[in-house]
């Protein structure tokens, strides 16, 4: 600790504090522009020089850290001079257009002049423009230099935190102009951080220019609805539209980060397309407009007339904790059924077997404390597509602590930059690859395993056989072992692969297993792609257990089994709450002729989807700036969201429609209200009971698990990986060896702008991209003399598709990336139920 | 495009530093070099290609760097005037008005044959037998009237 005074008062710090961080604790403001906390010092605006005693010139507060004894003027007369003397500097050059800038009314440099000066300025110079009409620099963002004042802050954010390198200092001194190549038309992330830390109106929203004052928007504080980091940020609207989402510093585990799913993805809550009445079926096909009663009517006489092992319902992983609970109490308690599930895209044994390998049962596990390690190992997940914060948060790990991070993943992928290995393994082959490391652990250490139980498999493996088989060479194999033995605190990141092919998850617990058995602190981070996939777990929102992974005696049926029970015939009624089964499930034709085989499906969904169109009464929902609630992002922190505007026309939350068909079938059903649920939600399950529902920052909103909660022997017991085959032998994709030359193997996940059905309904998000895209590695777009941007025919088993070619630097050789939801392409049609990997060939038209 | 030539440069300048990124100004000005004192648009994304960095690396630099002429028409002659200090006491105002006389342009401008760029630029180190010049790659120093004449009359 070290002591100073600051204005006379006396203050104890930390070693190594900056001085403004020290007035800040000591209750002193001091101004910024270029300091910006989670980026490199640049010290180059002087707004915030202080007086220091004994040094003849002042001192700038953001990068001198504090001496014992220090005496700190922060408010004195030169400071003050100083200050003004810096904004007439600012202004001598900026082009003061506040009346038409976007900025107005929330711009750092007007608030700043309007508090400290100058009142009048004294510079007659002519004022440097660098244009004269804005110019747009992608899709979303547009520029004015005029504006600039020089402090970097966008050039730093993209080159530190999001790690693309777009924009650059071009020209010196007061010339100096912050953009992108040449003013070119950027290929970026199109994250728009840049626009999120200009203190002034240099970088704008396009979407958003001229649309609106600061004072006249009305906000609500919510999550973003996409993947699962949980980033929080304030919608907000303007006269019933969605104009801006905005990220705050210092506010959730992002602060003030954000990709561009995030900021510019909501737009597809003011979508045209939205609906807004009951609609049912005709016998002709097409959908009359019915009311609510009406539809609530035919729902009860449906449920009534089913038995309760014929029922099923499916919740997307996009709804809130509320509404998870309240579904799986109306089906567990009024219907008596089981048979509950969350995603089409992985069977529920995948997801019983994912919990426990990734301890999600065992309570939540802070990001912040997951980067904070010596390695991190990335397995299973394209982090910075399907996670793009989560990358950027590990970036800035890596750059100031340079923690160790291990990247095992067959495409190339952004956070490879800040990698010290990457592994380029087959597809689906991500056990094989952890495995292989085990058995390097073994050799390396064997007397570690001694007395361990559990452990005897690992004793058989072959690193040698293994690595073949993963596709990578066994020197990386023993470099990361390597690495992992030198390190003491290991994180492992756990993506969705892991749920797409459950066979690897033998590797991981093996993995996990193995480095507990060396005594190290480990921690295991699931990385997830929907907004609430972990709270619909833990809400119980599975066959197999209910909220707080207490296990259930009989399982019922998961997405998978239900969709193969209406097949056939074994389940009369589905009731599907904004998940499309049709255009997610690896299957679509077997999907759809499922589907259509029900007696009765009831859908309610902000979109009328491919799934919705089969369905014999369609809901309209609510999205989530529409809701109140909470959801629990990857780490398991829960976190409160806000709703903004009622949803459109007669649309109702699924809590409403849930509650409303409850007290149809049962009268005393309840509660009926977001926080009459969440109070009986924490006496439910002990999970929740403490945890404080997030509404900025703070630990102690992580759930609490029991590491006994989940009989594993249920699930993996029972099942471990060896008599997976025997019985409920995952239908998903099992993995081919055999590559045939020029055929590619298949792969899918999120595309950084697009993860899923409402994202194809934002009409900014459309726009950055080009088209449905099947990316490939540059050796093989060589290989079949292809180039960027060629249209070409890839062509599988069962569908083929016109798609234009983007190559990937680094990437592994053959094969074949498509994003999993564009409606066009339908990636489902693709596969075929228990085919596993499909392979497809590419050429060009 | 860059020449065989420039990229065995640039390959072995690769190899003198440390870090890859070192490598970006010497090896832009091999592909300025390449191009007869020209830096194009093609040249600055090969370069930041070819070290692997983002293009706007190379946009950077030259922009910061007067050494590096990006998107201009460089005549087979740069001339380069020092207008710092030493050499304005010792009458290089006088010799730059001289030389745009001489050569009917102003600073800034290339003749019409393409044969010669005139440019004030700031110190180039050489202050103690100021005034002077630079032209291509060779300084000409205590310039006078008649010293200017012979030299330009001189170049090839």
């Amino acid at each position: 600790m070290i002591t100073l005074t600051i204005n006379d008062k006396e203050v104890s710090v930390e070693d190594g504090t900056l001085i403004l961080e020290a007035a800040k604790q000591a209750g002193f403001h001091i101004p910024t522009f270029c300091y910006q906390p989670i980026l490199s010092r640049l010290a180059s605006c002087r707004i915030c020089l202080v007086e220091i005693e004994g040094q003849r010139k002042l001192q700038p507060s953001c990068v001198t850290p504090v001496m014992p004894g220090m005496k700190v003027q922060t408010e004195s007369q030169d400071v003050k001079e100083a200050r003004i003397g810096v904004l007439e500097f600012f202004l001598s050059n900026h082009a003061l257009d506040c009346p038409v800038c976007d900025k107005g009314g929330e711009c750092e440099l007007q608030n700043m002049v309007y508090k400290y000066g100058p009142k009048k300025g004294e510079f007659t110079e002519k004022k440097e423009r660098f244009h004269e009409k804005d110019y747009i620099l992608s899709p979303v963002i547009v520029k004015n230099s005029n504006r600039c004042v020089q402090c970097l802050r966008c050039v730093r954010v993209c080159d530190e935190a999001v790690g693309r390198t777009m924009l650059g200092p071009m020209g010196r001194g007061a010339h100096q102009e912050e953009t992108s190549f040449l003013k070119s038309y950027m290929d970026c992330d199109q994250c728009g951080n840049c626009i999120e830390v200009c203190p002034v109106g240099c970088f704008m929203r396009l979407p958003y220019r001229y649309r609106a004052r600061p004072w006249d928007l009305k906000s609500a504080s919510t999550i973003c609805p996409y993947c699962a980091t949980g980033c929080r940020m304030d919608i907000q609207e303007r006269g019933g539209e969605y104009i801006r989402a905005i990220s705050k510093f210092g506010k959730g585990v992002n602060s003030e980060l954000m990709c561009a799913r995030g900021r510019f993805g909501f737009d597809f809550l003011n979508n045209e397309d939205r609906l807004t009445k009951p609609l049912r079926k005709k016998d002709d096909g097409t959908f009359e407009e019915i009311t609510w009663a009406e539809a609530l009517e035919t729902i009860k006489t449906n449920f009534k007339l089913s038995s309760p092992e014929r029922i099923g319902a499916i919740i997307s992983a996009r709804n809130t904790n509320e509404e998870f609970y309240l579904l799986q109490k109306l089906m567990r308690t009024v219907l008596k059924s089981n048979n509950i599930d969350s995603s089409p895209r992985w069977s529920s044994d995948a997801v019983s077997a994912y919990v426990t390998a990734c301890g999600i049962n065992e309570g939540g596990t802070s990001i912040a404390d997951s980067i904070d390690v010596d390695t991190v190992l990335i397995t299973g997940s394209h982090i910075s597509d399907e996670n793009p914060v989560t990358d950027y948060l590990l970036r800035r790990a890596f750059d100031t602590r340079r923690i160790g991070v291990i990247i095992a993943s067959p495409r190339a992928m952004k956070l490879d930059s800040s990698a010290q290995m990457t592994l380029r393994n087959i597809p689906a082959s991500d056990g094989t690859l952890l495995k292989a490391v085990v058995a390097e652990l073994y050799t390396a250490k064997p007397e570690a395993f001694k007395g361990v139980t559990g452990l005897t498999k690992i004793k058989t493996l072959d690193s040698a056989t293994l690595s073949k088989d993963c596709g990578v060479a066994l020197d990386d194999i023993k470099a990361t072992t390597g690495k992992l033995l030198k390190s003491d605190q290991i994180s492992i990141l756990a993506g969705t692969e892991y749920l797409r092919f459950p066979e690897s998850l033998e590797g991981l617990v093996f993995l996990r297993d193995a480095l507990r058995a060396l005594k190290k602190d480990l921690k295991i981070l699931p990385l997830l792609d929907r907004c609430n996939q972990r709270g619909a777990w833990d809400m119980g929102i599975h066959p197999a257990f209910t909220p707080g992974y207490e296990a259930l005696e009989k399982e019922g049926l998961g997405c998978d089994r239900m969709v193969q029970a209406a097949d056939d015939r074994q389940l009369d009624m589905l009731y599907v709450i904004c998940e499309n089964i049709a255009g997610l499930y690896p299957d679509a034709k077997y999907a759809v002729s499922a589907l259509s085989k029900l007696k009765f499906l009831v859908v309610q969904d902000v979109f009328m989807s491919e799934t919705a169109k089969l369905a014999h009464i369609v809901l309209p929902g609510a999205a989530f700036a529409e809701k109140d609630g909470s959801f629990t992002n990857q780490e398991g922190r829960a976190q409160k969201i806000d709703s903004l505007l009622p949803p459109p026309g007669e649309a109702k939350t699924a809590l409403e429609v849930i509650a409303a068909i409850g007290r149809e079938l049962d009268y005393g059903f309840g509660p009926s209200t977001a926080d009459e649920v969440l109070a009986e939600i924490r006496e439910a399950t002990s999970m929740y009971r403490e945890v404080e529902i997030d509404t900025a920052r703070n630990d102690s909103a992580l759930v609490k698990g029991k590491p006994a909660a989940l009989r594993i022997a249920d699930f993996l017991g029972k099942k471990r990986f060896d008599d997976v085959e025997a019985e409920n032998k995952p239908s998903l994709p099992v993995p081919v060896v055999k590559v045939k030359p020029l055929s590619f193997k298949l792969v899918t996940g999120n595309h950084l702008f697009y993860s899923g059905t409402i994202a194809r309904r934002s009409h900014t998000l459309r726009n950055l991209v080009s088209g449905p895209m099947v990316e490939v590695s540059v050796a093989d777009a060589e290989r079949l003399g292809l180039s960027d941007g060629d249209t070409v025919r890839v062509k599988g088993k069962y569908h083929e598709a016109i798609l234009t070619l983007k190559s990937k630097k680094g990437s592994r050789d053959g094969i074949a990336f498509i994003p999993e939801n564009f409606t066009e392409v339908g990636l489902n049609r693709f596969l075929k139920r228990g085919e596993g990997i499909q392979e497809v060939t590419i050429r060009k038209i | 495009m860059l020449t065989e030539e420039t990229k065995t440069h640039i390959e072995g300048l690769l190899n003198k530093y440390k870090t890859r990124r070192s490598a970006v100004m010497p090896a832009l000005m091999h592909a300025q070099k390449q191009n007869a004192g020209n830096l194009t648009e093609e040249d600055m994304r090969e370069v930041a290609d070819y070290i692997g960095l983002n293009p706007v690396v190379t946009n950077e630099i030259v922009g910061f760097y007067t050494m590096y002429n990006p998107l201009k028409d460089i005549g087979t002659y740069h001339i380069q005037v020092c207008a710092n200090l030493s050499c304005s006491l010792r009458q290089a105002e006088f010799i730059i008005e001289y030389l745009e006389k001489k050569l009917d342009i102003k600073s800034g401008e290339t003749t019409k044959n393409k044969r010669y760029t005139l440019t004030r630029v700031e110190c180039l180190g050489s202050c103690g037998t100021a005034p002077m010049m630079q032209i291509n790659d060779d300084y000409f120093e205590d310039l006078t009237v008649s010293k200017v004449d012979e030299i330009l009359s001189n170049l090839d």
